[in-house]
This record gives C-alpha cells, structure tokens and sequence, in this order.
C-alpha cells in the first residue's frame, strides 16, 4: 500500500495550489484531458458491444483452439507500447491494403481521434473481455438451461437470465478497459502526437519544460481518474446492497 | 574426493585470472573507462567507432552518453559529470559553454544538412526534385511533416529551410502556404519517428538530417547550399531565418536564429582518462578511421579537420595537430 501510496502523494502535493489553478485555466490541458476521457470511454463502448459475444461464446462453449484464442486476446496485454502503435501504424499505411482502402473513404488513422481510439481499443479490449468472461463462467448455465427449457429464447434468456447477473461484471470490464486506456502513453504516441492525450501532454511538458509544468497537469489526470472511478464503484456498491 | 575436485577447479581457476591478468597488464596503452558525452545525432556513426575502435584497444572501455548538446555541455558545467570528450552538433555550444573554463580547443570535424525524405511510394514520388519539391508540398493529397520545433532542433532547423527557400527562391508567402498544407497532426516529438512513418506509407514527405536519410535508406532531396543549413560559410544567410519556440515555461516564448549543423568536438580539460581520450581522438579524426565511417553515414567530414586559428592548433595535443589545418 505504502509503496502505491508514496509516489503518488509525492506527486499529488509536489505542485501549488496556485499553479494547479493555472494549470486547468490552460485550454489544452482541459482539452487533452477530456479527450483522454472520452476516447477511453470509446474505447470502452466499443469494448462492450464487440467484447461481449466473445466473452459470452468463450465462457460457454468449448473447442479446439480455444487456449489460442484465449492467448491472442491477451496478446496486446504483454506486448510493449511502441511496438502496437508501429504495428497498427504499418496497416494504416498507405502500403497496405486496408490502409490504401481507409484512404479511399477519408478515414485516417495516424494524427487523428480515430487512430486514438482504435489503439486505446486494441489495449483495453482484452482487460474487458477477461473481466466479463469471468463474470459469464461464474452463472451456472443450469439457470440459462432452465430458462430455454421454458420456453425463452435465446437472447431473451441471455437480456432476462445473464445479463442482470452479469452486469456487474461487465461494469468492471468497463472500468478495468478505460483505466488502461486512459494511461496509455506509449502506443499512442506514434500513431498520433497531435491531437494530444493527457498523458502525451504530460510527455511533451515534461520534455519541452521539466518536471514542474507536468506535474500539475498529472494531478489533474490523477484526480479526475480517481473521481470516476470512485464513483462508478460506489454506484456497483450501492446497487449491491440493495439486491 | 570430491573435495579434492573442488580444490582443483578453483587452483586453475585462479591460474586463469592470474595469466589474464598478467596479459593484459602487459599491454601498454590505453585502458579504462574512458567517457563520452555526444549529440543524438552522432550516435550511429560513433557506434559503429565504437566498435573499430574497441577491437583495436582491448582495454578501453567507450561509455556513451547521447543527448541533445546544449544538455550534454550542461552536464559538464552545471552538473560536473566526469567526461572526456564531448561532441556537439553545433560546434558553438563548446565555444560558448565550454571554452575557456573546461576545454581549451574546439575542431569542427564534421556537417549535416536538411534534406526532404520520401520513398518510392510516396505521392509523386516520380515527379519531385529540386526545383519542384515546395510545389509538392502545397498540393492537398500530399502528407508531409516535420519534428516538434519546441522539442528537437531538426524541427525548427526544418522551418528555417523552408524560410530560407522563401528567401532564395524569392517567393513570398512561401512559408505560410507550404505550414497551412501541414496539419498539425503531422509533427512529432522527433525527427527520427518521421522514419517510420514514410515507411509505412502513413506520410509522403518529411524533413531529416542528411545523415539520418542516409542510415535510413531513404531518397531524398538535396538543396541547394544557402537553403540546407550544411554550409557554415552561409551562416550570415541562415542567421536570416528565425523560428518561435517555446520558453521556459507554457505561454513563454523565445527567438532561435539560423546556423549551419556543423560539428565539433572537444577534450574536457579534466578528463579521467586523457590516454584513452587521445587515442580515441586519434582514431576519430584519422581520414582513414572514424571520418571514413562518418563519411559512408552520410555525416560529410572535413578532411583534414578544421580549426579556426593557428594559436589553437598550437593549444591541440602534438598528436592531434597532425589531423588539422586551419581554415576558418
């Protein structure tokens, strides 16, 4: 606990009051940190509306090939930064197909929010899809089986019987997969410098005018991150305690 | 018995470590660590020195530190790091930061110059040369892009070159119709991150170092010398352009005027290792050893070596007077 607590509160109480006040005047930093925010939770959205099936096709059926499944959805969790955003950046090219096919229909990847949320996806999808396979694999199918064997279709049984047990899980997928998304640093600053995400502001302060200037623009990220999260916890919890 | 094995292995072990010892001790010469401190730049070509030269002196010890100069003079003045030969990238800052207080003599060994990159897949690849390349780049299918000025000098020294064109080219308005075709999208922290970014076809064109597109394999575009910043005798030309960047703190700006990329390297006067230094030197300034490799890296040396004046060939070392001439 200590050894999170340390640094973080070192960094918390490092700046002054008043240059955290001139800090979140500052029109880019409020921008970059609200586009930080939002493509997270993009990437979150876009998580939960593809991550779901296959969360929910992995924890119910069982075939040959599923570990190798298993283990590419957590490849991007072990691969480093620099080597996604090289990766994603040379199909987003111009010398490969599906690059030359964006570039017919106006869609840019590099430099572009687009790009943002396509890597932030690519990093926080498997946190998602682990969480709310987990989630899945602990509802007994007896309760889906009884609820076929009634009469209920298919997705009526999974929006009826799974998903009021699941949702909780699938929360903490979306909180888990946002949180990565948010501190990614290192894949997204190749495929796109500008428009900045906090933590690529955070960088280029740090670079361009020392630790003073970018620690303030930390807290911010810190302290707006802490209060999400806060919040979406205490929302799972209070619906906890009413069930 | 098995004791007995013990004992054996470690008397010949120790045998060992003594002969070794005793080899290389019998080995007169250079030894040691010997401490560099270089421009980014320069990192390609000096480690591939690096390796000539550590194959010739066994017993020495090249340690490298890379950075920008301005940070690598700042290392030896305000932090006092122990180094023994500093590079720059812009021979000025040993003038400047270094002389007279921590090194006596400055020899400018080496120029880079701006060059526009592409590959054979980039738009009109097949069209562009020299005379046409500003009207490529105003064309609206056309990536091209440049490192962040606030964050690496290739990035305004890429500036300065279209300002100067301007100039040259006497075409005015130039510079603002070539910026408002570069969406700020395409600038980067660094030049060298360009690289990736033409070959994997994400951009079509991007300003580097001349050295950089060589170790690249890139095609490129020379220009003409009173454009390209590799000339120093067109310093009074280049001081002309002049780029904004960021000061030392956000909203603060300050002034960067034009030079030439001309090299220069130094011994620091409290070198650890001076008999490592001048032997490296040696190797370094030898037409036949480091400028050979600077050469074939696209670094374009100067052979012999220049110094400005003939009181501080006098100051060189007698070894490294050989290597220079003086020529302002």
């Amino acid at each position: 606990m200590a050894f999170i607590l340390l640094p973080l509160i070192e960094l918390m109480t490092a700046p002054s009051f008043a240059m955290l006040k001139e800090t979140i005047k500052d029109k880019d930093v409020v921008r970059s940190i609200w586009l930080s925010i939002y493509t997270a939770g993009l990437a979150a959205l876009i998580s939960f509306v593809f991550g779901t099936p296959l969360a929910y096709v992995l924890a119910r059926t069982d075939f040959r090939g599923k570990k190798l499944v298993e283990s590419i959805i957590d490849l991007p969790i072990v691969i480093p930064h620099p080597v996604v955003g090289i990766a994603i950046l040379s199909v987003a090219g111009k010398n490969h197909w599906i690059g030359e096919l964006f570039n017919q229909v106006g869609i840019r990847i590099m430099g572009s929010v687009t790009g943002i949320v396509v890597v932030l996806t690519f990093v926080g999808m498997p946190f998602y899809i682990n969480a709310v396979k987990n989630g899945f694999e602990s509802i007994s199918p007896r309760l889906e089986k009884v609820s076929r064997s009634l009469g209920a279709s298919m997705f009526s049984t999974f929006f009826r019987i799974t998903f009021p047990l699941a949702w909780r899980s699938m929360l903490v997928g979306i909180v888990m997969c946002s949180a990565r998304a948010i501190s990614e640093f290192g894949a997204v600053v190749i495929v796109a410098y500008h428009p900045m995400i906090a933590p690529v502001l955070i960088y280029e302060r740090f670079e361009a005018y020392g630790l003073k200037y970018s620690q303030p623009v930390a807290v911010w990220l810190v302290f707006i991150c802490l209060t999400l999260f806060l919040i979406l916890r205490i929302l799972t919890l209070h619906d906890r305690e009413k069930a | 018995m098995k004791r007995k094995d013990v004992l054996r292995s470690v008397v010949m072990l120790l045998s060992c470590t003594i002969v070794m010892l005793l080899s290389t001790s019998a080995i007169a010469g250079p030894s040691g660590k010997l401490t560099m401190f270089h421009a980014g730049s320069l990192s390609v070509p000096l480690a591939a020195m690096e390796k000539a030269f550590e194959a010739k002196y066994p017993g020495v010890d090249l340690q490298r530190e890379p950075a920008g100069s301005q940070k690598c003079a700042r290392k030896i003045t305000d932090v006092g790091k122990p180094c023994d030969i500093m590079a720059s990238a812009d021979y000025k800052v040993i003038d400047k930061l270094l002389i007279p207080g921590y090194a006596d003599w400055n020899i400018r060994f080496a120029t880079n110059q701006l060059v526009l990159c592409y590959t054979d897949k980039s738009a009109y690849a097949d069209k562009v040369n020299v005379d046409n390349w500003y009207e490529i780049l105003q064309k609206k299918d056309v990536v091209w892009g440049h490192s962040d000025p606030n964050l690496d000098p290739c990035g305004y020294r890429s500036l300065m070159v279209i300002q100067l064109a301007e100039k040259a080219l006497k075409k005015p308005g130039l510079y603002k119709k070539l910026l408002a075709n570069r969406p700020k999208e395409n600038v980067r922290p660094k030049s060298v991150e360009l690289i990736s970014l033409l070959q994997t076809g994400n951009m079509d064109y991007a300003w580097e170092y001349l050295s950089v597109a060589v170790q690249h394999g890139l095609k490129y575009i020379v220009l003409p010398d009173e454009i390209n910043l590799g000339n120093y005798k067109y310093d009074n030309v280049y001081k002309q352009a002049f780029v904004e960047v960021t000061g030392k703190k956000p909203g603060t700006h300050m002034i960067i005027k034009g030079k030439s990329c001309t090299y220069g390297v130094t011994m620091i006067k409290e070198a650890p290792n001076p008999e490592a230094a001048m032997a490296f030197l040696e190797y370094m300034l030898d037409p036949e050893g480091g400028l050979k490799i600077l050469k074939e890296m696209g670094q374009p040396p100067f052979i012999p070596c220049r110094v400005p004046t003939a009181e501080m060939k006098k100051a060189l070392p007698e070894a490294l007077q050989k290597l220079v001439e003086v020529k302002d």
